[in-house]
């Protein structure tokens, strides 16, 4: 009667092993829940993430990056998805878990890492800093009709409100969100 | 003068070395009870104490893999429910004492076996019959026993978070939880037959049975 317990143990223990990864991966997409809070600036990005600095990228979505097509993606410092915001205001990628970070070059450069490189950037420096020209190989004359009297650019948001400084002077404190997205004037 | 025990070993060689020390264990056990001559359930308790300690302690580098949870339910159906929930606390206290950190969770823990023994000795008669284990049904059991012991012991978040981190927890706990599952499935499948024996041989005869048995002499 009980003749078949042993291999089906085995077998158990085997398909868990091989399906472990999936399951883990599911579970935490499923398990992710969100800040709701508007006056917050980490409204929209995971609870576990409280007290955490973030690095996002917003696309703009006509133009989505080939990887982010929907909803906001959230990426653990590991590297691993945590799950992705239907409901956030945008398109785009979050990288966050990070702490401990001052400068907000550095925090970008690990966030980049992080993602596998899908925000790669390019930047140019100017004696007044660096300016970015493209996250994830988008231009925001991509997006944007740039012409004479128009433009587009990347705009940095440190914790919701436009950065005064560039990206290379931002100093961050524990917790701190920063953000960028793509502006017309 | 010499570094003799400085030795690193890795993960997986510190794993295999537990296996083999529990293997030994397990089997000096097993030689040593066929000695016990008397039926006293309570000598059968402490060498299943042994099992559960040592088994909880070296398997600890697998994540949820350890035998407390069948052995503390084969005990609840041998023993009866105050033996299996005084062995569930023996056991979650040494080895969380010992060796895996004790606090305020050791209570849940064996609130959480203490449970587990219950039900194996509120379904004894339908696991257990005429002393031969229905290992079937115990697998089942056992199985939902990791999830109802994982999901007690996940209770004690409370004490330091709101209720509704809970399910978001118990969701992101979901696969350490079928982890033990399918760790309680081998154990059923492997060792329930050969605990069970030896348990049998150290059953407490219910004194209505007992009576019976006096008779038909």
């Amino acid at each position: 009667m009980s003749n078949y317990l042993k291999p089906l143990s085995v077998v158990a223990v085997i398909v868990l092993i091989l399906l472990a990864p999936s399951i883990r991966d599911a579970l935490k997409e499923e398990a992710a829940t969100y800040v709701n809070d508007s006056e917050s600036s980490h409204n929209g990005l995971p609870e576990s993430w409280n007290n955490s600095q973030v690095f996002c990228v917003l696309f703009l979505d006509q133009v989505s990056h080939p990887k982010f097509t929907s909803g906001v993606t959230m990426i653990e410092s590991d590297g691993s998805i945590l799950g992705t915001n239907s409901e956030y205001n945008g398109t785009g990628a979050c990288v966050g878990g990070f702490s401990g970070y001052e400068n907000g070059l550095d925090l970008m450069n690990d966030a980049v890492n992080s993602s596998g490189n899908d925000l790669v950037y390019n930047s140019t420096e100017f004696s007044f800093g660096l300016q970015i020209d493209s996250i994830g190989n988008i231009e925001p004359c991509d997006v944007a009709e740039c012409s004479d009297s128009s433009g587009a650019y990347w705009a940095l948001y440190h914790n919701g409100g436009a950065s005064m400084v560039g990206i290379s002077d931002v100093i961050l404190e524990e917790a701190d969100v920063l953000l960028w997205q793509i502006e017309t004037w | 003068m010499y570094d003799f025990h400085n030795v690193a070993l890795t993960p997986n060689q510190s794993l295999l070395l537990n296996i083999a020390i529990l293997s030994v264990i397990v089997y000096a056990v097993i030689r040593s009870e066929r000695r016990i001559e008397d039926s006293n359930p309570l000598v059968m308790i402490g060498i299943l104490a042994i099992f559960g300690i040592a088994g909880r302690i070296l398997l600890d580098p697998l994540p949820n893999f350890q035998p407390v949870t069948v052995i503390v339910l084969l005990a609840g159906i041998y023993y009866g429910a105050p033996r299996a929930v005084a062995l569930a606390g023996i056991i979650a206290l040494t080895t969380n004492f010992v060796a895996l950190g004790h606090g305020p969770w050791t209570l849940f823990q064996i609130a959480g076996w203490g449970l587990v023994g219950i039900a194996g000795a509120v379904f004894a008669d339908y696991l257990l019959k005429d002393d031969q284990l229905q290992l079937n049904r115990l697998a089942v059991l056992a199985i939902i026993s990791a999830f109802a012991f994982d999901w007690v012991v996940s209770l004690s978040i409370l004490l330091n978070a709101d209720a509704s981190m809970l399910v978001p927890y118990l969701l992101n706990g979901l696969l350490f939880d079928l982890y033990h599952a399918v760790g309680n499935l081998i154990f059923v499948a492997w060792l329930a037959n050969p605990l069970s024996d030896l348990m049998l041989r150290h059953k407490i005869v219910p004194s209505s049975r007992a009576v019976n048995q006096v008779a038909t002499n």
